[in-house]
């Protein structure tokens, strides 16, 4: 019975000619999303390969120098094009992608794509992920708000519910109805950027991740049919159904994650560039936990490497002392920056947390947080790779400061001694475990979901 | 029409709208939101001119210390006390310090309703003579993830909530009429039901356009003042949002004329909503990048890197050899910082930034040229989207556009020159390179902030009218179908 109501249910949705436009509309959209997503994935994922071995031989081929001059030319550690970027780009457009490692500073990253946009920027970027957010939803509403209000309002639902049909069959029927159509586009989704990745040499270690995320965007999908089916049977009229089920994501794809992102910059605010640099311009001059000013620091230093070495002058050192004194304020001065950055990070965290906690009240948004997860494009993932970066900073810095205590100039020879940078974004595990508060947020909702849907059918009588 | 027909009218649909619990919440809610709105808005402005004001106070103090610290030298005989990097009488040491000044783009009142690009622009840089502010500035620190997620603001409310708030308000004003059996009555009128409807119509509008502006001006200047008022860019601003508003109105008075069930028009109007308004600058971006993709920063740098290696290894080789093994700046021995050493460093600063400049020009026309021209490419198209064009006008309006900041960009990219001209003689000869004084202290240039907010380019007054024109266009198709309905 159940299959027979599908079979009618399909069809009577199929002939419609608004569904048929529709899902043209949809295929074409998935269609400029996968375009899209990949065209962004190949195009960045090689000018970031290039420009890693490019900005790495300009360093190692810069000739004869003196040390340190050579390590301010530097050279970029560039953060590589997510593995499933494809997908979704998330905040690789907002936080940056090259870290420049050289002598005295903390890197940042820079060269935030977003700076170069034009006003589009604030509409989005279609591909896979902003379709699951935005769109899918939608379409999932009007594909289900008057799948058992039609039955009120063409009076058909006595006639339906007097046949030999039981209540229980009829609300299966309907709803395995809507999930297959779903499932049809959730195909698409899934299977085609799948192929896509699988056409790239060396895509194998992704797979477990993109399982995971295909996962998720199915248990998400499941949730959003089973609310929409819900309240069409709830509201016994489809208009009511469609302005509750539109009013619902637009709450929840808009409204709240933008107020929850201003009440975190209230609530959370940031320190501004003036004030930070600032402090630690003050704490690097004057030190901090009454370790003296930096000339006190480096008259101390000073006698006490002289005191080493059993000399009275600098000059008579058998080393040169200039690097001695780099190295260390790299050291002290480091200490102050990374107070300063771990700070801001840890701002940030609780600004994210107060956005993530907001999901609560929106599914979209903790599905938006768990493809962020998945796909390494979250701000987890950009704070590993600038913090592997800067270690990458001062390894060479040690390097550089070393060698210069015995050489004046430096050849190609010895910057061909220093490492070249690479980084790979953490595994499933990892991925996983930051995604731990919008799964369960998900599953949540779920359960929600699953608890309307009870109310619901335990309220289908005429 | 006669009198009493419009006075029946209007009060038919204030019970209608007042007795309506729906439209009452959601206009509540809507309000709520848009005071919010207001009220973000404000406090971003002020805290933008509190950071001003710090910037401000940092520059004075920071001459003052220069100031203060060149006269101790200088009472001592020029024997500086300290690390050598750090004596002001250096005049390399200085652009390096205290020498950088702040480049400020003051914000404009009316940006507490839009934020425009002002979320992922710098309204302020500090200004070295040694680094291309295109290749460094990072703006303010803010939360990456709260500027994908988006600002709520004004703007946003105007662009994306009213709309749907005006489809709920309007997209059964006929379809209610035959689903409530009414028609019929309304049929049997002398009076004709399109021009009765497009009455309602207006009245709707009339009454929502009203009662926002009359929220939003005395809100806004109790915010932030009531000097906007006296702009013209407000004025601007008020027709612009009161067409768009008009433009829902005549496209919910359009899709009415069809005849269709109320459930059918919804769909349509939130369609419509979802393709003008995120769907078709979605595709018009992907169009655009295709056309004109913009090229990465990191050629930029690239260039700049290339330049440097090629330079050293020709004309810089003179210049280090000098530089590294005169017995004068004794840099090839590295246990004391001697003068020659920071007058050696200012040359090679001086010679190679010149190279870097240089190379960067080029790289940096194709950048911005191709920016310019995905900018020039919204203008021709914006109108295929109402939410675009509102969102570049209201922008431009409030100082926060793309133009404005790619101004204040070239101006510091100019004031950086201007830096560079003062600071480069001083710091790379060998008369000067420790005559730093009170008096320079003084003369170092510094930016004179100021407002961005001219729209000369938007070409308003036809933008606005060609505007009205469709709007009119849609109406007058929605008459003359609704004409045909009514029979």
């Amino acid at each position: 019975m159940i299959g027979l109501i599908i079979k009618k249910e399909l069809r009577e949705i199929v002939r419609t000619s608004k569904v048929a436009w529709l899902l043209v509309g949809v295929g074409v959209l998935v269609g400029l999303a996968l375009y899209n997503g990949y065209s962004y994935f190949t195009t960045h994922s090689a000018l970031l390969r290039e420009s890693q071995q490019t900005t790495y031989q300009q360093f190692i081929t810069q000739g004869d120098k003196n040390p340190h001059l050579g390590a301010h030319f530097g050279f970029y550690a560039y953060k590589p094009t997510a593995d499933l970027a494809l997908l979704d780009n998330g905040l690789e457009n907002y936080t940056g992608t090259s870290f420049y490692l050289e002598p005295h500073q903390r890197g940042v990253v820079k060269f935030r794509e977003v700076s170069d946009a034009t006003g589009l920027r604030a509409f989005g970027f279609l591909n896979i992920g902003y379709f699951a957010q935005f769109i899918l939803p939608l379409f999932i509403f009007l594909i289900t708000h008057n799948i058992f209000a039609k039955e009120w309002e063409n009076g058909t639902i006595k006639m339906v519910l007097s046949a030999r049909v039981s209540a229980r069959q009829l609300f299966a029927g309907k709803l395995l109805a809507c999930w297959l159509l779903v499932l049809a586009v959730l195909a698409v989704l899934v299977l085609v950027p799948l192929a896509l990745l699988l056409a790239h040499p060396g895509a194998g270690g992704v797979l477990p991740s993109y399982g995971c995320y295909a996962g998720g965007l199915v248990l998400y999908a499941l949730l959003l049919t089973i609310l929409g089916v819900s309240v069409s049977l709830l509201a016994r009229s489809s208009s009511l159904a469609l302005v509750a089920l539109t009013g619902f994501w637009l709450l929840g794809v808009f409204l709240v994650p933008r107020l929850a992102s201003q009440l975190a910059r209230q609530v959370h605010p940031a320190v501004s560039s003036v004030a930070f640099d600032d402090q630690t311009f003050h704490d690097k001059q004057y030190g901090v936990g009454g370790e003296g000013t930096k000339d006190f620091r480096r008259e101390h230093l000073a006698d006490s490497v002289m005191q080493q070495y059993h000399v009275k002058r600098l000059e008579d050192l058998p080393v040169f002392f200039i690097p001695i004194t780099i190295e260390y304020f790299e050291e002290t001065d480091g200490r102050v920056m990374e107070n300063a950055y771990n700070a801001i990070e840890a701002n940030e965290g609780r600004q994210n947390r107060l956005v993530l906690a907001s999901a609560l009240l929106s599914p979209f948004l903790a599905f938006r947080d768990f493809s962020l997860h998945l796909t390494a494009t979250d701000m987890n993932t950009h704070q590993d790779f600038a913090q592997q970066a800067e270690a990458h900073r001062r390894r060479m810095g040690v390097l550089v400061d070393s060698f210069y205590q015995k050489n004046t100039v430096a050849s190609n020879d010895f910057w061909k001694t220093l490492p070249q940078f690479a980084y790979a974004a953490p595994g499933l595990g990892w991925r996983l475990s930051n995604a731990a508060a919008p799964m369960a947020i998900l599953l949540g909702w779920l359960l929600a979901a699953l608890g309307l849907m009870l109310l619901a059918y335990r309220r289908m009588r005429v | 029409m006669p009198v009493s027909i419009s006075r029946v009218l209007w009060r038919h649909e204030l019970t209608l709208l007042y007795r309506n619990r729906v439209l009452v919440t959601l206009f509540s809610l809507i309000l709520a939101l848009l005071l919010a709105s207001l009220w973000i808005g404000s406090s971003l402005l002020r805290q933008q001119q509190r950071t001003i004001g710090r910037i401000r106070a940092h520059g004075v103090e920071q001459t003052d210390s220069l100031k203060t610290r060149i006269r101790r030298v200088e009472a001592a005989g020029m024997r500086y006390p300290g690390f050598i990097w750090d004596d002001p009488t250096f005049a390399y040491n200085t652009a390096r310090n205290e020498g950088p000044q702040y480049a400020v783009k003051q914000p404009f009142a009316l940006q507490a309703l839009v934020t425009g690009q002002s979320e992922v622009q710098p309204f302020y840089y500090k200004v070295y003579i040694n680094k291309k502010q295109y290749l460094v500035h990072e703006g303010e620190i803010d939360n990456g993830f709260l500027q994908f997620v988006g600002t709520f603001d004004f703007a946003f409310v105007v662009i994306y909530l009213l709309p749907l708030l005006i489809i709920v308000f309007t997209y059964n004003v006929l379809s209610s009429e035959k689903e409530q059996g009414t028609w019929v009555l309304l049929k049997t009128s002398n009076q004709s039901i399109a021009r009765l409807l497009l009455y309602r119509i207006g009245i709707r509008y009339g009454l929502f356009t009203g009662f926002f502006w009359l929220i939003v001006g005395p809100v806004l200047a109790l915010l932030i003042g009531p000097a906007f008022l006296a702009t013209s860019n407000w004025w601007w601003l008020v027709g612009f949002v009161s067409l768009y508003f008009a433009f829902w109105f005549a496209v919910a008075f359009w899709v009415n004329s069809f005849s269709l069930s109320s459930n059918v028009n919804a769909m349509t109007l939130i369609f419509g909503w979802l393709l003008l308004g995120l769907l078709v600058p979605n595709l018009l971006q992907i169009g655009l990048n295709r056309a004109y993709p913009i090229p990465s920063r990191i050629t930029l740098s690239t260039d700049e890197r290339n330049a440097i290696n090629n330079y050293f290894k020709k004309d810089g080789q003179l210049l280090t050899k000098d530089v590294f093994s005169s017995p004068r700046t004794q840099i090839r021995q590295a246990s004391v910082v001697t003068p020659g050493m920071v007058y050696g460093y200012g040359v090679i600063v001086y010679k190679s930034q010149e190279i870097k400049d240089q190379a960067t020009r080029v790289a940096e026309r194709r950048l911005y040229g191709q920016i310019e021209r995905q900018q020039a490419a919204i203008r021709r198209w914006q109108l295929i989207s109402p939410a675009l064009l509102l969102q570049e006008v209201l922008s431009a309006l409030a100082g926060t556009h793309w133009h404005q900041f790619n101004q204040f960009s070239l101006d510091v990219d100019q004031f950086r020159l201007q830096q560079q001209r003062f600071f480069y003689p001083k710091m790379a000869s060998e008369q000067t390179y420790r005559t730093f004084t009170t008096a320079d202290a003084d003369a170092i240039p510094r930016f004179a902030p100021q407002v961005y907010a001219s729209y000369d380019w938007l070409h308003i007054s036809q933008t606005l009218l060609v505007y009205a024109a469709v709007v009119a266009a849609v109406l007058t198709l929605g008459y003359r179908r609704m004409l045909y309905a009514g029979r």
